[in-house]
This record gives C-alpha cells, sequence and structure tokens, in this order.
C-alpha cells in the first residue's frame, strides 16, 4: 500500500531523515517507534508532501506521490494527523466535519454557478459520525470550545468523514488519559476492520506494542530496527537507544 | 426636493458603493483569512477601465489618447473583468507569501498602480485627471428623479452583491475557505488546495471591487488619481471591522455605518473654515470609533456566529 | 558619487522613521500603523514650538521628548489593555489612532502645507564637488549617533539586554524576572521619540503636511519587511539600500516613480525571498 524508498531530508547540517525505507501493506497497523528528533515527524511530512525529500521515492498504491501536493496525497485517501490535536477552531465540530467529506467539491465555479450547499445526506452522515463518538450535542460549537480530549476524538471523527485507505498518526497517544487511550484503541481497530491501514508513530511502548503488527524503530534520522512488537522489545539495540534512556 | 433628503440619498448611494468594496474585502479577508491590504488596486482599476471607455475624447488641454464615449455597461463590464485580470496577474506572485509579507506586497503594488495612474498621462491624464464623464441616462431625467434613480441602481448592485457573496461564503468552496483561515496544513489535509482557493477568491475579489470602482465613477463623474491611495484600503477595512470581520451582513451594515459616520458632519452649513477643522475632525472621529470598537466590540456589531446546519 | 550621498541620506532617514517601527514590531509583535502619524506628529511639534518662540534646536529637542512622552501614553491608555487580543485588533486599533492624530493634528493646524523657519542653506562645496547641505550633513551624523547609542542600548545596557530578551521570548523573560509591561514602555517612548526624530528630518529637507504620515508608513513597512519583520539590523540595511536603489533607479525611470521604484524592489525581494533581508545571514547562522 505504501512503500517508502531511500528518503533523504536533511536541513543544513541536521539529517532529520537518513535513507529510510518502510513498507505499510494493506490492512495493516505499522508502528514507528524512537526518540524526539529521532526524524519521525519529518518522515511524516515527508510521506504527505507537507515536505519535499532531497532524495527518495513515496509509493502508495502503486503510484509515485513523491512529487505531489498535500491536498493530492489526501485526494488518494493518505490522511494525516498533527503531533499537537488540530481542528478549525472558528468552525462548528459539524462544519469540522464537512470539510473534510471526500464528496466535497471545492471548485469555485462549481460553487458558484451550481448550488452546492452541504447536502442533507452529507450532513446526515455527519451527525451519524458525531453520534457514533459522543459528540452529537455539540455539533454546532465552535471546536475552539472543545476539550483536548473531545479535540483528539474529532481527530479520528473526520479522518472517517474522508473515507481514508491508509492514516498516518503522529502521536495519538500523547497526553491521553488511560480511559481516553482504551477508546482510541478501539476506534483505531475497529477503522482497521473495516479496512483502513495504519502508520502510527508514539512513544508510549505499551500503547504500540499492543496495537501494531510490526514496528519500525528510528534513531538519529535512521532506521535502527524492525519487526514485530515481540521481537522490538526484546532487541538490544531498542533497549539501548530507546528504552534506556 | 428638500436639502436633508437630497443629501441623505447621496451618502447612501455613495455608502452602497462601499458596501460592494467591503463585502469583496469580507469574502477575501473575513472568509478566507488573507491580509489584503490592497484592494485598492482593484477597485483603482477598475474605476480607470469604466473612466476611459466611457469618458468622451480628450480635449485639447488633456493628454489622454482614450476615451471611447462607449455605453456605460461595457464600462461596467469592462471594470469587472479587468478587475479580476488585475488580481489574477497581481495574485501570481504575491500569493505565495502570507500575513504580513502579503500584506505588504499588495500594499506595496497598489502604491505601484497608483502612481502609474499618476504618471501615464497618455492612458489616465495624469494627475489631472478625467473629467465630465458622462451619467447614463442622465439626460432623460429631472436631476431630483436621477438622485433617486441611482440610489436605486446602486442598491439593487449591492443587493446582488450581498447575495452572491452570501451564497459563496455558505456553500462548499466558502467553507474551504474558512479552513484555510482557520488552520492552512490541516485544510490541505482535507483535500483543499491553497494556490486554487486563494487564487480564485482573490481574483474574484478583484471583480467585485472592480465593480464598485466603476459605480464609483459613475456616481462622481470624475477620476483621479489620489482616488486610489491606500487610505481607501484602510477605510474598507475599518468599515469591515465596525461592522464584524468574517460576517457579510455586518460588512453591508458597517460600510453603510462608515459612510456615514464619515458623511454626516459634511451636511452642517459652515463657514469654510469651520468646515475644513470638521472635515478634519470626522476622521479623528472615525478613528476614535474604531479604537472603541475594537476595545469594547473587538467582534464588530454584528459577530460571526456559529453556523447551524 | 553625489547619487551615492543622496542615497546615503535617503536611506538614513528611512531607516530612523523605520527603526522605531521596527522596535514595536519585534516586543509588540503588530505593525503600528499609527508609526506614520507620530511621525507627522514630531514635525508638528516642533513647528508648534517654534511658533511659540523657541529656537529651532531646541523646539526639535523639545519635540523628540513630547513625541516619546505621547507614544508612552498611547501605550499606556490605548495598546496595554488590549495586548493578547490578537494581531488584527492591535493593527486596527493603531489604524484609529493614525486617524485620530492625523484629524487632531488637521483640526487644530489646517491643511496647508507647512515649512520649518530654517534658513536656505548652500551646498558645501569640498574641491570641485558638490557634497551636501549642512542640514543633510547634520542628519547624517545624528542618525549614525542615534544608532550607534541605540546599539550600545540595546547590546550592553540591561534595560536593553531586557528588552531583547522580551522580544525573543515574552515567557521566557519573564519567568527571568524581567517586567514586560517596564519593556513596552521604554519600547514606545524610544520608538515613538525616533519616530518624532524622523520627522523632524522629513520637514527640514521637505514640508510639513497632514499627509506626511500616511506617506511615510508605506515606506517604512516596505523597509521593514525588506529588513526581515523586526530585525533592528535587517533594518538599518534595507533602509539603506532602499535609498541607494530609489536613487539609482532614477537614472533608468523618471522622478515621479522613485517610490514606485521602492516598492518594485520590495515585491522582487519578497517574491524571491519571502524572509527579507535578515534570511541571507540567519539561513547560514543554522549551517554553521
Ligand atoms: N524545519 C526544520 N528545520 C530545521 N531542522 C528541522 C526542521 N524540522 C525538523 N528538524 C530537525 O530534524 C530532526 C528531526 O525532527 P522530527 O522529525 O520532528 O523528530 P521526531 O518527530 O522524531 O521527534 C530534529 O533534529 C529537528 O531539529
Ligand atoms: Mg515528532
Amino acid at each position: 500500500m505504501l512503500e517508502v524508498t531511500n528518503i533523504n531530508k536533511f536541513y543544513g547540517g541536521v539529517r532529520a531523515v537518513e535513507n529510510v525505507s518502510l513498507e505499510v501493506k494493506k490492512g495493516k497497523i505499522i508502528g514507528l517507534i524512537g526518540t524526539n528528533g529521532a526524524g519521525k515527524t519529518t518522515l511524516f511530512n515527508v510521506i504527505s508532501g507537507f515536505d519535499k525529500s532531497d532524495n527518495g521515492i513515496v509509493n502508495l498504491s502503486g503510484k509515485d506521490i513523491t512529487k505531489l501536493t498535500p491536498s493530492n496525497i489526501a485526494e488518494l485517501g493518505l490522511i494525516r494527523t498533527f503531533q499537537t490535536a488540530t481542528g478549525f477552531p472558528r468552525l462548528t465540530v459539524l462544519e469540522n466535519l464537512l470539510v473534510f467529506s471526500s464528496k466535497n467539491n471545492f471548485n469555485f465555479f462549481n460553487n458558484f454557478l451550481i448550488k452546492q450547499d452541504n447536502s442533507h445526506d452529507l450532513i446526515e452522515t455527519a451527525e451519524n459520525v458525531l453520534k457514533n463518538f459522543g459528540l452529537l450535542e455539540k455539533k454546532n460549537q465552535w471546536v475552539g470550545d472543545l476539550s483536548a480530549p473531545e479535540l483528539k476524538i474529532l481527530e479520528f471523527a473526520r479522518a472517517i468523514m474522508g473515507d481514508p485507505l491508509i492514516m498516518l498518526l503522529d502521536e495519538p497517544a500523547a497526553g491521553v488519559n488511560p480511559a481516553l487511550l482504551e477508546n482510541l484503541m478501539s476506534i483505531i481497530t475497529e477503522l482497521n476492520k473495516n479496512g483502513v491501514t495504519f502508520l502510527i508513530v508514539d512513544h508510549n511502548l505499551r500503547f504500540i506494542c499492543e496495537i501494531t503488527d510490526y514496528i519500525y524503530v528510528m534513531n538519529d534520522g535512521k532506521l535502527i530496527a524492525e519487526g514485530t512488537p515481540d521481537t522490538i522489545i526484546n532487541n538490544e539495540l531498542v533497549i539501548q537507544t530507546y528504552i534506556g534512556k | 426636493m428638500e436639502g436633508f433628503l437630497i443629501f441623505s440619498i447621496s451618502v447612501l448611494t455613495l455608502a452602497f458603493v462601499y458596501v460592494i468594496l467591503c463585502l469583496a474585502l469580507n469574502i477575501e479577508c473575513g472568509v478566507a483569512g488573507m491580509w489584503d491590504l490592497g484592494i485598492v488596486s482593484y477597485f483603482g482599476v477598475g474605476a480607470y477601465s469604466y473612466a476611459i471607455l466611457v469618458a468622451p475624447a480628450a480635449a485639447s488641454y488633456q493628454h489622454y489618447l482614450f476615451g471611447f464615449e462607449l455605453n456605460p455597461v461595457f464600462g461596467i463590464l469592462l471594470a469587472v473583468t479587468m478587475g479580476g485580470i488585475s488580481a489574477y496577474l497581481i495574485g501570481l506572485p504575491s500569493l505565495r507569501l502570507r500575513r504580513e509579507y502579503f500584506l505588504i506586497t499588495t500594499i506595496a503594488f497598489s502604491e505601484v498602480l497608483r502612481i502609474t495612474f499618476s504618471n501615464e498621462n497618455w492612458l489616465t491624464n495624469g494627475v489631472a485627471g478625467i473629467y465630465n464623464i458622462e451619467q447614463p441616462l442622465k439626460t432623460f431625467f429631472s436631476p431630483d428623479i436621477y438622485l433617486i434613480l441611482l440610489f436605486i441602481v446602486f442598491f439593487v448592485f449591492a443587493i446582488i452583491t450581498y447575495f452572491i457573496v452570501s451564497r459563496l461564503s455558505n456553500s462548499t468552496y466558502g467553507l474551504s475557505l474558512k479552513a484555510l483561515r482557520e488552520n492552512e496544513s490541516l485544510a490541505k489535509t482535507a483535500r483543499i488546495e491553497p494556490s486554487k482557493q486563494y487564487h480564485s477568491v482573490y481574483v474574484f475579489t478583484g471583480c467585485l471591487a472592480g465593480l464598485s470602482g466603476a459605480l464609483y465613477v459613475w456616481l462622481n463623474t470624475l477620476i483621479v488619481p489620489t482616488q486610489f491611495t491606500p487610505n481607501v484600503t484602510f477605510f474598507v477595512w475599518t468599515a469591515l471591522i465596525i461592522g464584524g470581520i468574517g460576517n457579510n451582513k455586518g460588512a453591508f451594515l458597517g460600510a453603510i455605518f462608515f459612510v456615514i459616520l464619515l458623511e454626516t458632519l459634511s451636511f452642517l452649513n459652515l463657514s469654510a473654515e469651520l468646515a475644513l477643522v470638521i472635515s478634519s475632525l470626522r476622521i479623528a472621529l472615525v478613528g476614535l470609533a474604531l479604537i472603541l470598537i475594537l476595545r469594547f466590540l473587538p467582534n464588530g456589531l454584528i459577530s460571526e456566529k456559529p453556523r447551524f446546519l | 558619487m553625489d547619487i551615492f550621498i543622496y542615497g546615503l541620506v535617503t536611506g538614513s532617514i528611512l531607516l530612523i522613521c523605520a527603526l522605531g517601527f521596527s522596535m514595536t514590531l519585534k516586543t509588540e509583535g503588530f505593525i503600528n500603523v499609527a508609526h506614520g502619524q507620530m511621525l507627522m506628529l514630531g514635525a508638528y511639534y516642533a513647528l508648534g514650538l517654534t511658533y511659540i518662540g523657541f529656537p529651532f534646536i531646541i523646539a526639535a529637542f523639545l519635540s523628540v521628548l513630547f513625541c516619546g512622552f505621547t507614544g508612552l501614553l498611547f501605550q499606556r491608555v490605548l495598546f496595554k489593555p488590549i495586548k493578547g487580543n490578537g494581531i488584527l485588533v492591535q493593527l486596527f486599533t493603531s489604524v484609529g489612532l493614525a486617524y485620530m492624530i492625523n484629524g487632531l493634528v488637521g483640526a487644530i493646524a489646517g491643511k496647508r502645507m507647512l515649512s520649518f523657519d530654517i534658513p536656505i542653506a548652500r551646498v558645501i562645496k569640498v574641491g570641485d564637488v558638490y557634497l551636501v547641505t549642512p542640514y543633510e550633513f547634520m542628519i547624517l551624523v545624528i542618525v549614525l549617533i542615534t544608532v550607534l547609542i541605540l546599539h550600545l542600548f540595546l547590546q550592553y545596557s540591561i534595560l536593553g539586554k531586557n528588552i531583547r530578551a522580551v522580544a525573543d521570548n515574552q515567557e521566557l523573560a519573564k519567568i527571568r524576572g524581567i517586567n514586560p509591561d517596564r519593556c513596552s514602555d521604554l519600547v514606545w517612548f524610544i520608538a515613538s521619540s525616533l519616530a518624532g526624530l524622523g520627522g523632524i528630518f522629513l520637514g527640514i529637507l521637505g514640508a510639513v503636511h497632514l499627509n506626511m504620515g500616511w506617506q511615510q508608513i508605506v515606506m517604512i513597512l516596505s523597509v521593514t519587511v525588506l529588513g526581515g519583520l523586526g530585525s533592528i539590523y535587517g533594518v538599518m540595511l534595507a533602509g539603506l539600500l532602499l535609498g541607494f536603489a530609489m536613487e539609482f533607479g532614477l537614472l533608468v525611470f523618471s522622478s515621479n516613480y522613485r517610490t514606485a521604484i521602492a516598492f518594485g524592489v520590495i515585491i522582487l525581494v519578497l517574491v524571491i525571498r519571502p524572509e527579507g533581508l535578515q534570511s541571507l545571514w540567519q539561513s547560514k547562522g543554522r549551517e554553521n
């Protein structure tokens, strides 16, 4: 599904990502761990088109997406989240979902000439999603007024609206209380059952090991290990560089 | 007609010109969140397009080459088109920039344009400007009736603009603009291509500003470069902030409120000396109003509300 | 040669006008449109003081001080209460203030063009080369001294270091026990005095009129952006650069396009290098 080959990204002298290759197979949940500054977010930026790599290739479903813009890549079904949970603060919860709908036509002329109001079907779908996530009562509130846990949940709710093929989650468990983490894990596995592939960056090893099928480990921009969760937590190198700290 | 009535009607007619400009600024800056300090550019381009097409050929003491004396309808169409085209062209380099950098580029372009208007005599008759631009259909009506007619026509233009802009703001397109305003990176992950949306809204704004420029010349029957200083831009922004940025009703009422605030004092029949003082004081009054609004009603008279769907 | 000197004079005045603006931008974080009107206020204060009988030099000196205190007043009454309400609120409050200053000065002083009552000066001639008028020479000297003092003050005095700390990181500065309000007061005082000084210079070389603030503010914005928002040294370089650009541009364009040349340069620089001149040395810094 997603193949990353020999990616390099240097910022001046900082080798943020150095010759990294990895593969995410369809239907899997893959983990990516590494200390702060290991280059995980940079790799995400390169994959999702927010940053151009110095060289290397990113393939999504057999298509070379290395040179595409973030919105083109999103169009292909790759949705990413950011390290700090975000939303559109001065849009309502419902609108935040509607923006992400894969059925939207944002073209100026289409909206100027043809009445393109957010159709009832779409709103109904969004309301159903909100109901599933327990956010329905808040649908007309501004997202800026949501609590941090609600915002976390919203990130998944809106992703569903976009029918993603693959989701890249950047530290979804950071700053999340245990109850919410359970909730997030069930959401992720539920989505995964419905066919969404995941690549997840996180520091919470328990969470990553429990949920993923396969784990890559980065340090100082390079991949230093990979394997199933069992082998990773027993890997000497990983224990030294990662857990040792 | 009674003096005060005439005065009120002409003030409101002028206000409708500002309403269009203010609505244009609102969809660009209130809805899409751009920091444009150059809207006077397209206002000016529209105004000159109209003037050149509608004005009579130059007299011996004038320098402009054109002056086609065409039907004002063509003038308005050209104004809208040229407003859009100039916005498209200026957008090419400047839309790559954001916030402060965009702001300074747009204001710089507007100054370059104004200086060009002042100096290219063959096109604009330079600082002397172009006078006696005939008002369409003027000869068929008595002055009083024409005044009312003008009021109605401009009102219709303003209302139509209001509906178009409102519809667009509430459409999926408008939603994408608001998303860009709120968080551009996140908007990209929602399949929104910033450059396309920004460029299209910028051109749309240019068209509307061009329209209001044409109406402005229609109303004034003359055009001089000093009508197109950044002051216009700041005035429109002030009107928008007073009304409520992001809200089209706010933009509409803000423009009217603003023009009334600016023009009311000029009605009083005063000695020339006092009139001069008053004309300065009303600028101070606008300043005071802006400061007070920002302090006590920072979202304007009618603020942007959550939209219930 | 004379182009070089004109460029130097134009650039120095631009620099003085833009310095204060750039300081408020850096520490307060917003574009202070009223700065242009502070220039005008400086010129009119000086004018007013000469009318009531002060000799020009003393009037100019007092005017600079008055401007400083006026700025301080604005900071306390208008800007301190809205700190943290967002950049646009602050920016447009300053637009409102600009209108108020402009309107009030216009109501009191009228709309006529005025000028300082100082003798017309001959150009200093060295050998066969015409250099500058004594006024221009004095301006160059004062600008040089002012910039030097400002540099020493920011770099070495405790107050100056505090200002820089607040500009870099307000929260961190607070933790280190620096009072940001005190710094804001000081910055407003310095910035407004500098504006007053710039306004007097403009009045000496040109005329004193109601529109001088509006004319200058766009130029000041340009210099500041070119210098890399809020970098004081970037602004100094940008001021001089634009001064030269305008004077050299006259070799190619008609003098009516003098300011247009400056704006053209700005647009070009921004499109090629959006971070302004500052990026020239900042990006190098990171690579090392
Ligand atoms: N825009 C940037 N400019 C310069 N250096 C950067 C930039 N983004 C990231 N880096 C550097 O690249 C390295 C990797 O950062 P990052 O990908 O954020 O790490 P992680 O997400 O694994 O914590 C860090 O050393 C960081 O300082
Ligand atoms: Mg990271």
